[in-house]
């Protein structure tokens, strides 16, 4: 079954020539040019990606991915103008799994998409059940419970989890967790990870400012104890 | 006071047209001078009016005393008391003389040794003529205050001499006293003086200190209005100046970050619609195909600028702070050299034939921990190898070793080497080689280079080109090693 991609993009040209990019790559495109299509669209019929342009039109891109993350768990990659500022970080927290910034080629869009749909890599498969404190984990079923009353991760969480939690006691680095779930070099930007781990500790951990499953490790990375 | 003045308006001064001392020292002179002229007015005043009262008052009691003692001669000659006797008998105090002339004979009390002959002649000429005289007169250095009263009853010539050198005594201190007080009045004059000049050039100070600091590149430097209310319209239009000129340095500095974000967008479509007809190439006819090669080419540099521009002005923004962490510099190199394609979110590393070239790692380097920003080592190594590749023949190998507390990564490469005059251009933005060649091909150094130096500097490190034994040049980046 092909892809079903949600564009939304106010630029005209850069629409149509990133609908093409993506065509060529055999999703399946639907283009909007504003953050209230987008929605509308979006509750008629979900799509298996959504790539937003922060910069809209009316409703911004940071509420999009806000209404569409209290909507879904679709995987949501932004499209950024700067690295640096905190419209990185601030997307992120709005839901985005990851983000790609302007000029981009379609190289690396296409990569960024196959990143996010793909199931866990690798053969270290997650024990075909575990659990922590009070949360216990499905990773065949994704399903996450938190006293017995499901949980909803994200895609990216979940995978962040079931990493985490195939390498129990073990310390992961933030390149590594970068390579397996975003499927970035060593290089990849570290703000992925502690973005996506704090979303996930408030989830999960009864005490999100104070962790006691989900552990950082000064200069080191992250491990999960039980 | 003088010399610091003077090295202050040295650099801002005209030379030839600048007064030869400070406002300061003219100051302080203007302060000392005028309290002298002040302490030297009251001291004279002083010194006249009381040295004046004292003399008449001396006067008057002499007169009074001589009087006295004249009328007791009188007396005295009248009832026949034997001369020296009477006059041992007046009561005349150590300091003072009676002589007296009777009967073409002179007698005396001799406590002061003043004798007859060394009375003023006039004063002796006017007694003699009949009239009661006082005058003042210096004796071997000594003032006398000298009486003369004809006793014309009994045909006598009353004198009484006396000492002033008390009074002289008393004057010499107090001219003493006014002019050790005239002294330390203009002393504290030039303290003052200094003190007033000080606080008056304070606000000038704080200028200078402000200009200096908006100098030093921190434009956002203003002076507090409530220095002095008297000072308002200097802070004011000194304020006004400093808004003026950040605000120019702003828009300069924002004009390529906004022409590197307008670019963006229509960058965007055309590496798109590149990278389709270039994935479709093949559908086309040979020459087509070379067309497509030679644009696809172009918009990938195109990108590379736009990117360079944006990171520069990030940089001079300099909202762009280091993030440090603890970072393997051996692996990040050899991560960085061989993430040619695989792409990181921002942009791949050029290149791709030259990347079997190896990296050499000193065995003090291979456990290395160094606190770095990994992030812009990358696009350092990244920028050294892409410009090794394209200016300097290609990459001949890399190496890190230590140097004492230091770590360095040298990037050498297979080229003509620079010249020596050159090596610091080198990192200057757009920098172009001195030879035609590197013109021609319209590969300017671009921002690379200066981007490595900025990137480095960011770190704490240095960067610098030098001969690469055997040929080339040689790139090298020392970064601190710190005990993370």
């Amino acid at each position: 079954m092909r892809t079903r991609v949600l564009l939304i993009e106010d630029d005209e040209r850069i629409r149509a020539a990133m609908r093409m990019a993506l065509e060529q790559e055999g999703h399946h495109v639907h283009d909007v040019a504003s953050g209230e299509e987008a929605l509308r669209d979006f509750s008629r019929q979900p799509s298996d990606v959504v790539l937003i342009d922060l910069v809209l039109p009316g409703m911004d891109g940071f509420e999009v991915c806000r209404k569409l993350r209290a909507a879904s768990d679709v995987p949501i990659i932004m499209v950024t103008a700067r690295t640096d500022s905190h419209d990185v970080v601030a997307g992120l927290e709005a839901g985005a799994d990851d983000y790609l910034t302007k000029p981009f080629v379609p190289k690396e869009l296409s990569a960024r998409i196959r990143a996010l749909l793909r199931r866990i890599r690798g053969d270290a498969r997650p024990p075909p059940r575990f659990a922590f404190g009070d949360v216990e984990v499905l990773p065949q079923e994704g399903i996450v419970r938190r006293d017995g009353a499901e949980v909803h991760l994200t895609k990216t969480e979940f995978d962040l989890l079931c990493e985490l939690a195939s390498n129990q006691g073990q310390v992961l680095s933030r390149e590594h967790l970068l390579d397996r779930i975003w499927g970035y070099g060593y290089f990849g930007d570290g703000r992925l990870v502690d973005v996506h781990i704090r979303r996930l500790r408030t989830k999960v951990e009864p005490e999100p400012a104070h962790p006691r499953h989900v552990l950082t490790v000064r200069g080191m990375g992250y491990k999960l104890v039980p | 006071m003088k010399g610091r003045t003077a090295e202050e308006a040295a650099p801002e001064g005209r030379p030839g047209r600048r007064p030869r001392f400070g406002l300061r020292a003219r100051v302080t002179a203007a302060f000392a001078l005028g309290t002298l002229a002040l302490a030297l007015i009251l001291s004279l005043l002083t010194y006249t009016l009381s040295s004046t009262y004292l003399v008449r008052q001396r006067e008057s009691s002499a007169q009074r005393q001589a009087f006295v003692n004249a009328r007791l001669v009188e007396s005295g000659l009248r009832s026949d008391v034997p001369l020296p006797d009477l006059l041992d008998s007046l009561e005349t105090p150590a300091t003072s003389e009676s002589v007296l002339s009777y009967q073409g004979r002179w007698f005396a009390s001799s406590p002061l040794n003043v004798s007859h002959e060394e009375l003023p002649a006039g004063l002796r000429d006017r007694v003699f003529s009949g009239r009661a005289v006082h005058q003042r007169f210096r004796l071997g250095g000594q003032l006398y205050e000298a009486v003369g009263i004809p006793l014309v009853h009994v045909g006598a010539h009353y004198f009484e001499v006396f000492s002033l050198a008390e009074l002289d005594g008393t004057l010499n201190t107090l001219s003493r006293a006014l002019v050790a007080g005239a002294a330390v009045t203009v002393l504290l004059g030039v303290g003052f003086g200094r003190w007033v000049s000080g606080q008056a050039l304070r606000p000038l100070t704080a200028v200078g200190r402000a200009a200096r600091s908006i100098s030093q590149g921190r434009l956002d430097t203003r002076l507090d209005p409530a220095i002095d209310s008297d000072l308002s319209a200097l802070t004011i239009s000194f304020n006004g100046m400093a808004d003026a000129l950040e605000q120019r340095i702003e828009r300069d500095a924002r004009f390529a970050s906004d022409v590197s974000h307008e670019l963006r967008s229509p960058l965007t479509t055309l590496a798109t619609v590149v990278e389709l007809l270039h994935d479709r190439r093949t559908e086309f006819a040979e020459p087509m195909r070379d067309a497509i090669e030679l644009l696809k080419a172009e918009v990938e540099r195109f990108q590379q600028m736009v990117l360079d521009l944006l990171e520069i002005s990030r940089l001079d923004a300099g909202v762009a702070q280091p993030e440090l962490e603890a970072v393997r510099p051996a692996e990040l190199v050899r991560e960085a050299v061989g993430a040619s394609g695989r792409g990181t979110p921002d942009r791949r590393v050029a290149g791709g034939d030259g990347m079997r070239v190896g990296v050499t790692v000193d065995d003090t380097v291979t456990d290395l921990v160094i606190r770095a920003d990994k992030r812009r080592l990358e696009r350092v190594v990244a920028n050294l190898v892409q410009n090794a590749e394209t200016h300097g023949g290609g990459l001949a190998g890399i190496s890190l070793v230590r140097c004492g507390d230091r770590v360095r990564v040298l990037v050498d490469d297979a080229g003509p080497g620079i010249a020596l005059a050159y090596r610091d251009r080198v990192f200057e933005r757009f920098a172009r080689g001195p030879d035609a060649e590197s013109r021609r091909d319209g590969h300017g150094v671009g921002l690379g280079l200066a981007l490595v130096a900025e990137h480095v500097r960011l770190q704490g490190g240095r960067v610098w080109v030098e001969d690469r034994p055997g040929g080339g040049a040689r790139f090298v980046v020392e970064l601190p090693v710190e005990t993370p």
